[in-house]
């Protein structure tokens, strides 16, 4: 072969790999769109600058994924305005939704609920008693996966009284059940017509639910749009338009607000984290933003496994030491920059049944080191540690490596712990080894949260008994067994002041045993632009009521 | 050559086999129950054993472990790698059209870590020690030793941000490319050029270009004959390259928010997605294994020799 050949064979696979590059990035092709015959750059010219332009769009980590609404890996602020539940979880307690109105037999067990009239699935099909029972029965037959929701456990049956009349039989009372029901997931309503053979759980042919959006247009791992559904049974919303366009890394997240590429960013169950407090005021002093935040919606929290009889987190007398060196307001100001508040008790006052007054272990090293001494951990001359019975006050501590708000404040907790002669291991892992740990009862201690909001305190409480859950934080203390019992008695109780009674008393149990320390209230923060109105919250750090906001 | 096609062929595929056993074992090193894994990837908020022993029993996990790997190694020559434990989609919908963006970005950024390198070794070797090599050099080192997610970031505050010429992120338009491309090529076309220098230089040195030019050829001509010889080093290096481009576009991708493996692998990774992790380190492994085979066969076009080699 001879040059001549050598330089056009090259000259050939370089002006192939030119062309196919070029033709490929021309048509945007291999872009999975699910519906809608916009391309991509639609997105890109709505967005750029223009502040006449009246819609949403907000900056997601993730991508939406599978909407499927009986199932669980899709984006709960995404599902929470394509789909409804028949009753809505407010400050105010349960409000009607789907359901106009309900009744609760005398016994607890059978609720009947008149359906609101004239609702439509946005593919057009009735919103009826039929649908309804279509639905929850679907969600049964995949009962297994959704164990943590108590209701789908006690749910005998469902059945069809009238066109908008449905009722539910349970095989014991369960106070919860309208909470439950209130959920994001799994009792919400998709269309029949989605499902495929007559389920949902192996998955569904569309997303049709009933909410104040469509979802129309969905290119995996790039955007998702949702536009106002005309004929919402609450009257359309005021902004037409919501696109999650899905931007992995917070710096470019942090340059596409600033130049006007998505509008719209708030805190989800990452948390705090995921947006840099300090950047976020500068977009807010520069004048095109607005920062809003919500009331406390969970608590984070060190969970101390008292029934691990080797270690020293068995001892309440350590488990109160550890509470009395966490400097909350340190941590509230240094590392959250003020997002997060400081939490003196497991669940914040404005928790159901949780406004209790428990009484606050403030900061106090010199008090820990009291309790220490007392419960019979002595410093020997010339050492660090304290012993006791020849034990060291060593304790590990296991923390999630991808939040750096969690390794920081572990460090502190360190550093602190030490001053009282007390040894903390540190030891990051991924949060699904965390979560094996806490069921499995391999741990002395570590980060968690409450459920939120709308799960508080009734699902945290529930899962306080738990073998998947807190089993193991709570079977060491002496009253255990009274407070599993009690655990059972408020989930089946029908009377409102006996609930009281139970819920003060298992707080107080799990306070005075200290098993649950707590850290800093998280919150939801939104970065909306200055021109929108009514920014409001659910009572939920996974959802944003969209329909209410509107741009001035 | 067709013999050499062939040999070079049989030699690559018990490589691939190798590959794919050690990312089929991957799943199995978790210390994890890969039911439970499953499950956890699938956000199912609370775990029991019943649904464990289902989940297993559901996804064949309760077979014999050779079993399952066969059954997956044969599914996975029809590009079928199973299904996504998060989404429940056919991995490969997942990965086709994430590998198709990924390979438009390597391509488009190797035709021009190629064209760069190429244009500027030669000129440095033929300035060798002027102030034009010295500075070309001087300058790609510097760009070289930038991080790239720091140098996209400040790409992006630039051009997009305060001169408002290109999108900040996203694969919406032809303007998309320009910024991700940068990153690329400039990480990459300062280490390559390097390369191409040298073997230029060395065959400068070589006694056939003192004879061609005692010869009378025209100095031209000496070149073309230089740089034929010296892209036999360039085109292994390059077929080489292109894979490693392909595996490393992780950050630019999650910076530019482009829709391509890396996103999908790094989601992957932090949700446990095992069948798309697999399937990644497949594809991948079958990309280097494939260009360092067309690199040899390339090469055996332009050298003879080594067709006798091998």
């Amino acid at each position: 072969m001879n040059i001549k050949k050598g330089v056009v064979l090259l000259t050939a696979l370089l002006a192939i790999i030119w062309l196919s590059a070029c033709s490929a990035g021309n048509n945007g092709e291999g872009a999975q769109s699910s519906s809608g015959a916009q391309n991509g750059a639609d997105v890109q010219s709505s967005a750029e600058g223009d502040s006449s332009v009246k819609e949403i769009i907000y900056a997601t980590a993730k991508d939406i994924n599978d909407m499927n609404p009986h199932l669980y890996p899709g984006s709960m602020a995404a599902q929470g305005i394509v789909y409804e539940s028949l009753v809505e979880n407010t400050k105010d307690g349960i409000k009607p939704l789907l359901a106009e109105s309900w009744e609760i037999s005398s016994d607890g067990k059978v609720y009947t609920f008149q359906l609101r009239k004239n609702v439509t699935f946005h593919d057009g099909a009735p919103f009826n008693a039929e649908a309804v029972k279509l639905n929850i029965e679907a969600v049964q037959r995949n009962a297994s996966k959704h164990a943590w929701i108590k209701l789908s456990t006690m749910l005998e049956e469902v059945s069809v009284i009238d066109e908008h009349t449905v009722q539910m039989k349970l095989t014991e009372p369960y106070y919860p059940a309208l909470l439950e029901l209130s959920m994001t997931r799994p009792f919400v309503f998709l269309s029949p017509n989605d499902f495929i053979d007559g389920e949902t759980k192996d998955g569904v042919k569309g997303y049709n639910g009933t909410g104040p959006y469509k979802l129309t247009e969905h290119v995996t791992e790039q955007y998702a749009r949702f536009t106002a559904n005309e004929s919402y049974w609450g009257g359309e919303p005021k902004v037409k338009s919501i696109t999650a366009k899905v931007l992995p890394a917070g710096e470019t997240t942090l340059l596409a607000l600033q130049k006007g590429e998505v509008n719209f960013v708030f805190t989800d169950d990452r948390g705090a984290d995921s947006l840099d407090v300090e950047a976020m005021q500068r977009l807010v002093d520069s004048g095109d933003y607005q920062i809003v935040r919500s009331e406390p919606m969970n608590t984070k929290m060190i969970v101390a496994n008292s029934s691990k009889q080797e270690s020293p987190a068995s001892d309440k007398a350590v488990r109160e030491a550890i509470w009395h060196v966490v400097d909350r307001e340190m941590i509230s100001r240094t590392i959250f920059s003020g997002t997060e508040t400081a939490a003196e008790t497991l669940f914040s006052a404005n928790v159901n049944y949780a406004d209790i007054g428990l009484e606050a272990r403030s900061y106090d090293p010199g008090k820990a080191m009291q309790l220490l001494e007392q419960a019979g951990w002595v410093q020997e001359a010339g050492s660090d540690i304290r012993t006791k019975n020849g034990s060291p006050l060593v304790l590990k501590l296991y923390y999630d490596v991808n939040s750096s708000s969690q390794k920081t404040e572990a460090e502190l907790l360190q550093s602190e712990a030490l001053k009282i002669g007390m040894k903390l291991e540190l030891i990051g892992e991924e949060s699904s080894s965390i979560a094996n740990r806490r069921s499995t009862g391999d741990y002395e201690l570590l980060f968690n949260q409450t459920w939120g909001l709308a799960y508080d305190p009734q699902s945290t409480i529930a899962a306080f008994a738990a073998d998947s859950s807190y089993r193991h934080t709570t079977s060491g203390i002496a009253q255990a067994e009274q407070l599993y019992q009690m655990i059972d008695e408020v989930m089946v109780s029908t009377d409102e002041e006996t609930r009281k009674a139970l819920y003060r008393d298992i707080l107080t149990i799990v306070h005075e045993e200290a098993v649950f320390i707590p850290l800093t209230n998280g919150s939801v923060t939104v970065v909306a632009p200055t021109g929108l109105q009514s920014i409001s919250f659910k009572q939920t750090q996974f959802e944003l009521p969209f329909e209410l906001m509107y741009f001035e | 050559m067709g013999g050499y096609i062939l040999r070079r062929i049989a030699v690559a595929l018990p490589l691939l086999i190798v590959i794919s056993f050690l990312a089929f074992v991957l799943n199995q090193l978790s210390p994890m129950d890969p039911a439970e894994v499953v499950l956890h990837a699938q956000g199912v908020p609370t775990i029991t054993e019943e649904l464990i022993a289902e989940t297993r029993a559901e996804l064949g996990m309760d077979r014999p472990f050779l079993i399952q790997y066969f059954d997956w190694l044969i599914s996975s020559f029809q590009l079928d790698f199973g299904s996504s434990y998060v989404t429940g989609k056919p991995v490969w919908s997942l990965l086709g059209p994430a590998l198709l963006n990924t390979l438009k970005l390597t391509l488009v950024s190797s035709a021009f870590i190629i064209l760069f390198s190429i244009v500027m070794g030669v000129v440095c070797a033929l300035r060798e020690g002027g102030w034009l090599d010295l500075s070309v050099r001087g300058f790609s080192f510097l760009l070289t030793s930038l991080p790239a997610y720091w140098l996209a970031a400040l790409m992006v505050w630039y051009f997009s941000v305060k001169l408002d010429l290109l999108p900040t992120s996203g694969m919406d338009s032809i303007s998309s490319y320009i910024l991700p491309v940068a990153v690329i090529v400039i990480g990459y076309a300062g280490i390559y050029f390097r390369m191409i220098r040298s073997s230029m230089l060395s065959n400068l040195n070589e006694d056939y270009v003192l004879y061609g030019r005692a010869c009378g050829l025209s100095e031209t001509s000496v070149i073309m004959y230089v740089l034929r010889n010296s892209l036999q080093v360039a085109v292994s290096v390059f077929g080489l390259a292109i894979p490693v481009i392909l595996g490393s576009t992780v950050v630019v991708e999650n910076i530019f928010a482009w829709p391509g493996l890396g996103t999908l692998t790094v989601n992957s990774i932090l949700g446990r997605d095992f069948p798309i992790i697999q399937a990644y380190v497949l594809v991948l492994a079958a990309a280097f294994v494939l260009f360092n085979t067309a690199s040899d066969i390339i090469n055996a076009a332009f050298n003879p020799k080594l067709r006798k080699e091998f």
